[in-house]
């Protein structure tokens, strides 16, 4: 499904990624961990195309595509999703606005019907229910005021209602309390867990691998996978830290 | 009228003003009268064609037609003669008066009056249409616990629209004026607004968008003259291609009007980098026990939320819309009647769709 080779990006002249090959093939969920610095973050952006991120050298395909020459919503409209580290807030759009334009434009894009206002707040109740959040939420603007918790809750309703089939998730952990952690454990496992979709996760910790576990860790260090293992890697992360084994 | 009788751009009340557009305006070409819509409101209904009244489509209800005097303005004293008054009694109540100015070339110029008596409420909106230089003057008095929601829309192809308004606001008393400038014309707002009573109200402002070689200007005075009084000054100013928009709002708090609550938002959004945004919020007070917040910022769409919007799907147009329409949003939602608001907001929305 996607299959990164020998990927090179930096910002703003500095070097951040320095020959990143990685292959995520369908049904599979993979876990990116590593120490800050490492370019996690980066990879994220870069797949998701976020402007001031340069490629210079290596490629990323996604379903045989060349991801890199699409513009951010053209990737989203091919099914890639960026969850956020830090979601952006956007005050004067509320949720339930930000939402049907963004489904509506890729279901455009995919020669799709777009949803009717009741189709598409029946599904974005729907979605809320699930990953119990409360549905006022969705009225209020994007983002605005909500704790970090409810950020990341917002980015898997988001997830739930896009439907996406690659999901690129950047320390979703992060900002959770344990409640909260189970339940997106939960949406990310009910949501993307198929035989015809991937998960890259970007983690610094093994709590959120509890809930959903990778069939494969890879170590992320100056910028290339200094290692790759099964689930007992991540294990093997947090009882030795990142210094010996990324090395 | 000439150029000279003006006041020069080194006056500072008028250092942004585009004064050749006026003559510019004035000079053009006659055009076929445009359609003027009403929105579908009960009420007066005035169709004005080059400043005067088309009878035959008017509906005046409670509205006369008068001979008005305008002040010493340097542009409101040009709109003087036969104008419309709307003058309610105490606790009268008026359905929405509705007029649509339509501009067939060159100059006109048309006073107005608002007069309402104690504990009167009105509603008026107005709209601009057509091509030339619309000049108007209004004056309006509130007397104690007078109610008035004012929209002002300017949607004209091209030309000029020039509003000179001046108010006096009595006791309790609450003026509510937004204007949105969302056609092709220059324009220039200047307003004079005395708050002559204890504990008035005054909430005056509005979205000015510009494009092309476009100017839009505000120079708006308010003068708090009596204690327990609150004025809100909420503008919002985007600016495309080589466009500017200018805002200036100033405040005088007098020195016995104690415990006023002043309030000024002046946000300008640059949509290119060649276009100018203006602006200047001004305190003048003289009272020791006041409350008076101003705040002035430039800026571009937010970049995290352009890759945002975009990494969920939506094309950087239409996020770019979006986000400009949330920008003005927070003007544009102060008018109290959901028709007009409606009406205003798709009107925001039109110029976004052809600016963007």
């Amino acid at each position: 499904m996607l299959q990164i080779t020998n990927l090179h990006a930096e910002i703003a002249g500095t070097p951040i990624l320095k020959g990143l090959t990685l292959t995520v093939n369908a049904g599979e969920i993979h876990a990116i961990m590593g120490p800050n610095g490492a370019g996690k973050s980066t990879l994220g952006y870069v797949i998701g195309g976020r402007p001031g991120y340069e490629v210079t050298e290596g490629s990323i395909t996604f379903n045989g595509q060349d991801l890199l020459e699409l513009a951010p919503n053209e990737r989203a409209a091919a099914g890639v999703f960026l969850g956020f580290q830090y979601p952006v807030e956007i005050p004067g759009v509320s949720n339930v606005q930000f939402l049907r334009e963004a489904l509506n434009a890729q279901r455009t894009n995919r020669s799709e019907k777009p949803l009717s206002g009741a189709e598409f707040l029946k599904l974005a109740r729907e979605e809320a229910r699930k990953l119990e959040m409360d549905v006022e939420m969705l009225k209020r603007p994007v983002n605005v005021g909500f704790s970090g918790g409810e950020k990341k809750r917002n980015e898997m309703v988001q997830m739930g209602i896009i439907d996406p089939s690659f999901a690129i998730l950047d320390e979703t952990d992060s900002g959770l309390d344990i409640d909260a952690l189970r339940i997106v454990g939960d949406g990310i496992n009910r949501i993307m867990r198929r035989p015809d979709k991937a998960v890259m996760l970007i983690t610094h910790y093994q709590r959120l691998l509890d809930y959903v576990r990778p069939d494969f860790v890879h170590v992320l260090a100056d910028g290339r996978i200094t290692r790759s293992g099964g689930a007992e890697l991540a294990h093997q992360l947090e009882r030795e830290g990142y210094t010996e084994i990324a090395a | 009228m000439t150029l000279l009788d003006l006041p020069s751009t080194r006056a500072e009340a008028w250092r942004w003003a585009d004064l050749g557009s006026l003559s510019a305006a004035a000079a053009l070409a006659s055009i076929a009268a445009p359609e003027a819509e009403f929105l579908d409101l009960p009420g007066a209904k005035l169709l004005f064609i080059d400043g005067k009244l088309d009878e035959a489509r008017s509906d005046l209800h409670r509205v006369t037609i008068t001979d008005l005097t305008a002040d010493d303005h340097a542009l409101g004293r040009h709109a003087r003669g036969l104008g419309w008054s709307l003058h309610l009694a105490t606790q009268g109540v008026a359905d929405p008066v509705q007029i649509v100015h339509v501009a067939t070339g060159r100059e006109n110029h048309l006073p107005s009056e608002i007069v309402l008596a104690e504990d009167a409420a009105a509603t008026v909106v107005e709209s601009f249409v057509g091509a030339g230089w619309q000049n108007r003057f209004m004056r309006t008095r509130l007397a104690k616990g007078a109610r008035l929601m004012r929209a002002v829309r300017l949607l004209q192809p091209a030309g000029f629209v020039s509003l000179r308004e001046a108010a006096e606001v009595g006791e309790a008393a609450s003026l509510v004026t937004t204007f949105l400038g969302a056609g092709g014309q220059g324009s220039r707002i200047d307003a004079q607004l005395t708050m002559a009573g204890q504990g008035a109200f005054v909430e005056y402002g509005g979205a000015l968008l510009t494009s092309a070689e476009q100017k839009q200007e505000c120079a708006v005075r308010v003068n708090h003259a009596q204690p327990n009084g609150a004025s809100r000054q909420v503008w919002r100013a985007v600016a495309a291609d080589r466009s500017q928009v200018s805002l200036a709002a100033a405040v005088e708090v007098a020195r016995h009007a104690q415990k006023t609550d002043g309030e000024q938002s002046l946000r300008g959004l640059l949509l290119d980098r060649t276009a100018t945004v203006n602006l200047k919020p001004e305190l003048e007070i003289f009272a020791d026990d006041v409350k008076c917040a101003h705040g002035a910022t430039v800026g571009e769409l937010d970049r995290g939320a352009m890759f945002y919007m975009q990494s969920r799907g939506i094309p950087p147009e239409r996020a770019k819309a979006m986000l400009t329409r949330a920008f003005v949003a927070d003007a544009l939602e102060r008018i109290g009647n959901e028709s007009i608001r409606d009406a205003f907001e798709a009107d925001a929305d039109a110029w976004l769709e052809t600016a963007l």
